[in-house]
């Protein structure tokens, strides 16, 4: 547990920051948040306080946006203007590698990429990925800070999709496409992945959980980094990340 | 349903003809090997006697399961039964056969299945008369321990068949799913990225065989990581897996092997079995 009490600011997507900033509230760090969107799907509790911008002694911030890479953009713009030099920046580089993120900014070598996605931050490890320009410096300071989270980190290269985001949204996608050619129920689906394999959670309901628009945002953004047909949306996937739907199992 | 008859008495079809008679079915188990035949009885008999010592059986309870089982190298006495499960060999070829015979021999109201994890149940049925009253029943190993069946819908199954399959998992204490015959079913139909993935991301030198599977356990909360689990299962059992469901559906780019999975199994690192496979193990 940190002596002094620590102060981390988040900014970026609802379901990041929320997950995010439980985890962190858990340990007794003071969150200060800023989201993406003001209509926020339901309030968040009392210990996050909102914030237009990061105060100057924050310890860490951290950058939560996977939807929408202009909003990602103008947000690290905004962490870099109000912070001091050496504050380390966290990403998420799930959509955007960070070594994309580190040529928006002036100073790219406190930037440094985590495996921010919905349902995986809240676990026991965090990937994080650093840049060609990210500082060892950087790296050590944000596994130091995801120590006394009480996670374990590991170093992986910049890629789309890191790897447990990129495995997890490829199982869902696999598994959209079973549903969407009819060959099982949502049910039977999930019910034979937790039996069958023992997965801690079955591919639908999972994707309930994380969001079908996020498996859609990691997928579309592999899809355009590696080019292959192999990470075809499953047309079922897209359409209901289209429509906002989710599955009720 | 009475009585249930296995035919192959390998690991799949010994595993099977145990639960069922240790759910009160009486069995004919079939082998054309009588050496196979006496091995089978013999673990059962072993299986039977540690389950007893260790308190999860009654003697009585083993004795009776004993007495329900009954040796068979002839299928003659299969007429008798209900359902027969077959559990032989993966080779459609000879499934087709076997499935020839066992029309000849059971009258059309038995139920024939099979334990096939790889082939089309729809082509094995093609063999009968009625191939209404073929279905998959895809038991996982070993089938006391896990709780999962597949019944497979062949194109031509009857609702009847597949419900009455259904309620026979229910009967020996397993979960039924129902799915339609496609490569895979479900199980290792969808477990596919979680192995193409792991070795892409290992191909594309993003992590490490051992970070990988630290990442999938402690971020993911899976029991296991994709490398153990190829261990575990066997580099060469999980290629060919790879291989049929990609070639059953024409190429279709999600299913295609790694490179390294040839590799492995082409040095002989086939994992657990072998001691040698991503990882190594001791004695």
């Amino acid at each position: 547990m940190p002596s002094s009490r620590q102060s981390i600011y988040l900014i970026g997507d609802f379901m990041l920051v929320e997950e995010f900033g439980e985890m962190c509230h858990a340990k007794d760090v003071r969150i200060l948040y800023r989201l993406n969107s003001k209509n926020s799907q339901k309030p968040l509790p009392a210990y996050f306080k909102q914030q237009s911008s990061p105060p100057r002694n924050a310890s860490i911030v951290v950058e939560l946006t996977n939807s929408d890479s202009t909003v990602k953009k103008k947000n690290l713009h905004l962490l870099e203007k109000s912070i001091p030099r050496t504050t380390p920046i966290l990403s998420s580089s799930v959509t955007t590698t960070v070594t994309e993120q580190s040529t928006w900014l002036k100073h790219s070598d406190r930037l440094v990429g985590i495996s921010g996605f919905p349902t995986l931050i809240s676990q026991k490890l965090c990937e994080i990925a650093p840049s060609i320009h990210t500082k060892r410096e950087t790296i050590t300071k944000a596994s130091e800070f995801f120590f006394t989270l009480g996670k374990q980190v590991a170093i992986v290269q910049d890629r789309i999709g890191m790897v447990m985001p990129r495995i997890l949204c490829m199982l869902i996608n696999e598994a959209v496409f079973a549903l969407m050619e009819n060959i099982a129920s949502p049910r039977d689906i999930d019910t034979a992945m937790k039996l069958g394999t023992n997965y801690p959670s079955g591919p639908i309901e999972w994707a309930d959980r994380i969001g079908v628009k996020n498996v859609c945002d990691v997928l579309m953004a592999l899809q355009g980094d590696l080019h292959e047909e192999r990470y075809r949306i499953s047309p079922l996937l897209q359409v209901m990340a289209t429509g906002q739907q989710w599955w009720h199992t | 349903m009475k009585t249930i008859g296995i035919v192959g008495a390998g690991i799949m079809g010994r595993g099977i003809a145990y639960l069922a008679a240790l759910s009160g079915f009486d069995i004919l188990l079939h082998d054309l090997s009588e050496d196979i035949l006496k091995q089978a009885m013999q673990r059962i008999s072993s299986d039977l006697r540690k389950g007893v010592e260790k308190g999860k059986i009654t003697s009585q309870q083993a004795s009776e399961v004993s007495s329900k089982l009954h040796p068979r190298t002839s299928l003659d006495d299969f007429k008798e039964c209900e359902i027969v499960i077959e559990a032989i060999i993966e080779s459609l070829e000879i499934k087709k056969e076997t499935f020839k015979k066992l029309d000849e021999m059971c009258p059309p109201q038995t139920i024939l299945a099979t334990n096939t994890s790889s082939l089309s149940v729809t082509s094995i049925a093609s063999s009968v008369g009625e191939p209404t009253r073929v279905v998959g029943m895809h038991f996982f190993n070993p089938p006391y321990v896990m709780k999962l069946v597949e019944v497979v819908h062949g194109h031509q199954t009857s609702e009847r068949t597949l419900q009455r399959t259904v309620e026979l998992a229910r009967q020996l204490g397993r979960t039924p799913v129902v799915v339609k015959d496609t490569p895979g079913f479900i199980v290792n139909r969808i477990a596919r990225p979680f192995y193409g993935e792991a070795l892409r991301l290992l191909g594309e030198g993003v992590a490490s065989v051992e970070d990988i599977d630290r990442i999938v356990k402690l971020e993911g909360g899976f029991t296991m990581g994709p490398f153990e689990l190829m261990d575990l299962i066997g580099t060469d059992v999980n290629l060919a897996v790879t291989k049929s469901i990609y070639e059953r559906t024409f190429g279709e780019p999600r299913y295609r092997p790694h490179i390294i999975q040839q590799t492995m199994v082409d040095a002989g690192l086939w994992g657990r079995k072998t001691k040698r496979g991503f990882y190594t193990y001791d004695s």
